[in-house]
């Protein structure tokens, strides 16, 4: 490693830029498209959908430097530039999600349940609907009403513009402690940042399943799950763990970060295989004690998904998630191999789209509105590529090393 | 080898002058040499305890179930309380050697053997319960698929407590096998080094090992996949003993975070008893060289860490319960803190969440006494988490005119007091019959992780002077080293 | 004649071994075995031995485990006896997995372990065959086959040269069998 150039940067331009503003144009195309073809609320649920997928993509980012810091790790030194770059995407994520969640909220259209019209928001009508908590209105839904101390809108608001912050302060502080590093030296900005890691990891912890409950949870506000925050978490996870694999292979594949080793990808690759299954082991457990259980409130979110326009998208969900990682990724070679990796890696991400789509839909278009097709797939491409945009970007803004951190020598000489 | 490890990582093996035959004296010392008092003291103690056990569970089985302070209501109390209790123990030992492999936590591989040897006894206790209560304990083939004479009226297999038998009885093998496939090269080294009869009852228990290329090589292969496939096993078992409540309809049991909630109790209360062991056994044998004080303050983490992990769990049912609108999921909760057990209750949350959040301090963390305390404390709490969850659901479930309590009787407490002498007896006879601390797996870190390579290194001034500081401030917790010789490095 | 049957190089030193094997290598000389009381990596690649296979025979076992708890549970449940518990399904699915996970690991980490022990030749009983008694304690022992490497004094200076703190030349090949 005698000749890793320590100040190398990714250099933003090219291809990379003129891809990502294309898709994020084609991201325009499809809101545009879903909204002239009159499905308003399929493209809010689909907003909603890649929005929150795209926060929780850089809160991960945030979540994979803290505990890299808080375990002393020595391997991950080296990538560790790209967690940071998404933990810098951040606020533009609760920009955007948070725009979405106002615009989805406070706009109205008239629908016809049960033969009665309602005028309800565009997202989280269940519980967001005019009247719904007002006794004697003919919206009023008891089982809303108690939770309303919670589930307001400017309570639910406060707490995702908080949350949201917060992840946001502590991501650009420990992308700021890394980037002085780089230029002085020493152990000050290593200690900070492990301190910080800490507090995060509590704020975290504390507070993500509660941003679950809020952002997903609550699209169907009568059903409950004390997993649901979990779940999420280990879906954000996850699928942050392949974003930074793909990114990192994509990365070496055009001469950046050679240092990067089999060792490294083996390593991702690890974690990509083991926390796959550890979604579907949070997944199915949820499933089970529901399924066995078979208790009204909370079989009705199952009964949903089992509709036969969901059933196959359902079972797709666990062959993306679990089939292909496990199997594919089960031998060492396969980890070792960028290529298979790289696939896989895009598999598990397209797979915890449909996870989400899975968690969204059923509870806002329902059966009836659902579909596939320009709208999911161009404002998935569009949220690709503003994520893709605004990560390299913040990725080209520092070089690709850390150079001054303690660990880096230990990550260079990676081997397993 | 790993001589790229960074200065700043604290040494996992102290002192000077250690060679590799030095580790397998100091470790081997309790194995070929007669017991101390302390020993002596500690086997009648618990060994006494263990007639106790034996006692109560043969008047259990004598007179039955009846025996016990279970009634109408509270049909399932200690006994499965004590199950859980143990089981949940019983998952920090296959958790180190397994989870902190995968994760390379170096560290592990001076607690890792002592923690396995716990687990197989702590499993073992588990089970006891189970063929205890069932009252009859030759019943205990009906939960076996076997034919028998109703024309093959098999099992029910949608019986979470059929899982139970298939998952404690698939882990507590696969654990032994774990364990024992670990000891062989150190029961070699002990071959090697005794004469006679030892020398001939060691050499059988080594099934041969050598030592050559191959045997290591597939050694470790066999260590790493073991390791693989006992990870979501661990996870299994206690994801499976909280589905024996979370299958049911009772408010307080059914609820789908259990199976992560309990297992990350499970690893809270087995980091916590390993603390315990690990602290006493320590300090007898004299093993500060090789279980420093970065493994008691490591340790100390984690289970800061998975105590934190339960009380998000606590405070996610609590929020659940609020939010489910459901009266009856909202009393079990209100119930634990202003109903009649309103103690329990406050034992599970204070000692579980509250008295945990004290290792934040690197103060408390680092203070022998005080780990060793508040390990005992997190073993009480998760005790009172059991109760809490199972007699305190119970007691007062959805028919007001059956409400009840639960009182134990003395055999109740016989069996559970007993059960922890069953435990420390058979720990302590391991500790003078098989080394404590996998000699091999220690002595692989000598050349990159110990106190005299990284002094070496030091003094050489090959590293960076902010480093060197910030590893010696490290050392200053380290009851093993002494201070001095770094004042003028 | 020369009744050496087994040179041992016996080093203290792990990394002092591996220069062992190197320099036996460049001279030519084919390595019996190698005994340390501890794994060596990166060992392996250095005496030419292959992968083990033994996460494949790993693999296999785990799914012959998973078909045989499917099996016994679909036959039991479902096709032998179903019984109607609180009108549920015979066949539920979901309730088979915690089950079929189990036998999954239970079949594959045994057959792995027996598969390691049967080709390692590891049972209860077996007689040790170790070549010098402290390799199992802090001696990283080089096994040099005298019959068929015939340079003696070659193969010393070699070991020497390397930092080998003892050289044997043994008669016999295990000394275990006292």
């Amino acid at each position: 490693m005698k000749d890793l150039n320590y100040n190398q940067q990714f250099e933003f331009s090219g291809k990379a830029k003129t891809y990502s503003l294309i898709a994020i144009a084609i991201g325009f195309v499809a809101i545009a498209f879903g909204i002239l073809a009159g499905h308003t609320e399929r493209t809010f649920a689909n907003l909603l959908l890649m929005s929150y997928y795209f926060a929780s993509v850089c809160m991960q980012g945030i979540l994979f430097c803290a505990i890299q810091y808080v375990s002393q790790a020595g391997w991950s030194a080296s990538v560790i530039r790209i967690p940071q770059a998404y933990a810098k995407v951040l606020p533009y994520a609760a920009f955007v999600l948070i725009a979405v969640i106002t615009l989805g909220l406070l706009t109205n259209h008239t629908v016809v349940e049960e033969g009665k019209k309602i005028v309800e928001p565009y997202l989280y009508a269940h519980w967001a609907t005019k009247g719904i908590v007002v006794k004697g209105s003919e919206n009023y839904d008891a089982v809303i009403a108690a939770k309303s101390s919670y589930l307001n809108i400017p309570f639910f608001f406060a707490r995702l513009i908080i949350f949201l912050g917060l992840y946001s302060i502590f991501g650009a502080l420990l992308s700021r402690y890394s980037k002085n590093e780089d230029e002085v030296g020493g152990m000050a900005n290593y200690n900070k940042s492990f301190k910080i890691s800490a507090i995060f990891l509590v704020v975290f912890g504390f507070t993500t399943p509660l941003f679950a409950f809020d952002a997903i949870m609550s699209l169907e506000a009568h059903y409950y799950s004390t997993m649901f925050g979990w779940y999420n978490f280990a879906a954000m996870w996850v699928s942050g763990l392949a974003a930074l694999t793909l990114i990192t292979i994509i990365l070496r594949q055009n001469g950046y970060m050679t240092w990067i080793t089999d060792n490294h990808l083996h390593d991702l690759g690890k974690l990509v295989f083991a926390f796959s299954i550890f979604w579907t082991y949070v997944w199915f457990a949820q499933f089970l004690l529901t399924y066995y259980a078979n208790i009204p409130e909370e079989s009705v979110y199952f009964y949903k998904r089992w509709e036969p326009e969901f059933k196959p998208w359902f079972w797709l969900n666990i062959v993306l998630n679990f089939c292909a990682p496990v199997l594919l990724l089960m031998s060492r070679d396969a980890k070792r191999a960028a290529t298979v990796l790289k696939y896989v890696c895009i598999v598990v991400l397209c797979g915890h789209w449909l996870d989400y789509y899975l968690m969204v839909m059923p509870g806002t278009v329902g059966a009836a509105g659902r579909g596939f097709g320009i709208e999911e797939i161009g404002i998935a491409l569009g949220y690709v590529g503003l994520f893709t945009f605004l990560m390299l970007n913040a990725l080209s803004k520092t070089s690709l090393v850390p150079k001054n951190h303690p660990f880096l020598e230990e990550s260079l000489n990676h081997h397993i | 080898m790993s001589s790229h490890e960074s200065i700043i990582r604290e040494p996992l093996i102290t002192g000077d002058n250690i060679t590799y035959a030095k580790i397998t004296d100091d470790i081997l010392v309790p194995v070929e040499n007669m017991p101390n008092k302390a020993w002596w003291i500690g086997f009648t103690v618990a060994s006494a305890g263990a007639m106790l056990w034996l006692y109560a569970v043969s008047y259990t089985f004598w007179y039955g179930i009846g025996s016990w302070g279970l009634n109408k209501t509270v049909g399932w109390a200690w006994d499965i309380t004590g199950f859980v209790w143990w089981v949940g123990i019983g998952h920090a030992g296959t958790l180190i050697s397994a989870v902190l492999l995968l994760f390379r936590q170096n560290w592990r591989n001076s607690i890792n053997r002592s923690a396995e040897a716990m687990t197989i006894f702590a499993v073992i206790c588990a089970a006891t319960y189970v063929v205890s209560h069932m009252g009859r304990p030759w019943m205990a083939l009906y939960t076996l698929p076997l034919p028998n004479q109703y024309g093959s009226l098999w099992v029910n297999f949608n019986s979470p407590l059929i899982w139970d038998v298939f998952a404690i009885s698939t882990y507590f093998s696969v654990s032994l096998v774990f364990w024992y496939t670990g000891l062989l090269p150190d029961i070699a080294t002990i071959r090697d080094r005794a004469t006679g009869l030892r020398r001939k009852i060691y050499s059988v228990l080594s099934f041969g090992w050598n030592g050559s290329v191959k045997t290591w090589q597939r050694f470790e292969a066999v260590s790493l996949v073991l390791a693989g496939v006992a990870t979501p096993l661990v996870l299994s078992v206690h994801t499976i003993v909280s589905m024996d409540f979370a299958t049911s309809l009772e408010p307080g049991w059914h609820t789908t975070i259990f199976p992560p909630y309990f297992v990350a109790g499970a690893i809270f209360s087995g980091f916590a008893m390993v603390q315990t062991l690990m602290l006493v056994t320590r300090k007898v044998l004299g093993f500060e060289n090789y279980i420093t004080m970065f493994h008691i303050e490591s340790m100390n983490k984690i289970i800061l860490l998975t105590g934190s992990i339960v009380g998000v769990a606590y405070l996610t049912e609590f929020f659940i319960a609020y939010y489910s609108g459901g009266e009856y999921e909202q009393y079990t909760f209100l119930n634990r803190f202003i109903g009649p057990y309103w103690w329990a209750g406050c034992m599970m949350y204070g000692c579980n969440v509250l008295m945990t959040q004290l290792m934040w301090f690197k103060s408390v963390r680092t203070n022998i006494a005080l780990s060793w305390g508040l390990s005992i404390i997190v073993n009480i709490g998760m005790w009172f988490e059991r109760f809490v969850i199972i007699v305190v659901s119970l007691h007062r479930d959805f028919l007001p005119s059956s409400w009840a309590m639960f009182y134990p009787t003395w055999v109740d407490v016989s069996v559970f007091i007993g059960s922890i002498g069953v435990f420390f007896t058979l720990f302590l006879l391991f500790l003078r019959v098989l080394p404590a601390v996998a000699m091999a797996e220690v002595k692989l870190l000598l050349k990159s992780s110990s106190e005299q390579e990284k002094k070496k290194l030091l003094e050489q001034g090959h590293v960076g002077k902010e480093q060197a500081e910030f590893y010696k401030e490290n050392l200053i917790k380290y009851d093993s080293v002494e201070q001095a010789e770094y004042s003028n490095i | 004649m020369d009744s050496t049957k087994y040179i041992l190089g016996i080093f203290d030193d792990p990394d002092e071994m591996m220069k062992g094997i190197d320099s036996l290598k460049e001279k030519g000389v084919s390595i019996y075995d190698v005994f340390t009381p501890m794994p060596i990596h990166g060992i392996e690649n250095k005496l030419g031995i292959k992968e083990s296979r033994l996460p494949i025979a790993a693999f296999i076992f785990g799914c012959i485990g998973l078909t045989a708890a499917f099996c016994m549970l679909y036959y039991m449940l479902v096709y032998d006896w179903p019984i109607n518990i609180g009108g549920k399904p015979h066949f539920t699915a979901p309730n088979f997995v915690p089950i079929c996970f189990e036998w999954t690991v239970l079949f594959s980490s045994f057959g792995m372990v027996f598969t390691y022990f049967y080709s390692n030749h590891l049972f209860p009983g077996r007689t040790p065959r170790v070549m010098d008694l402290r390799a199992t304690n802090d001696r990283f022992v080089i096994a040099v086959n005298a019959k068929t490497n015939t340079q003696h004094d070659q193969i010393d200076s070699c070991l020497k040269e390397a930092g080998a703190v003892e050289i044997k030349h043994n008669d016999r090949k295990y000394v275990s069998y006292e």
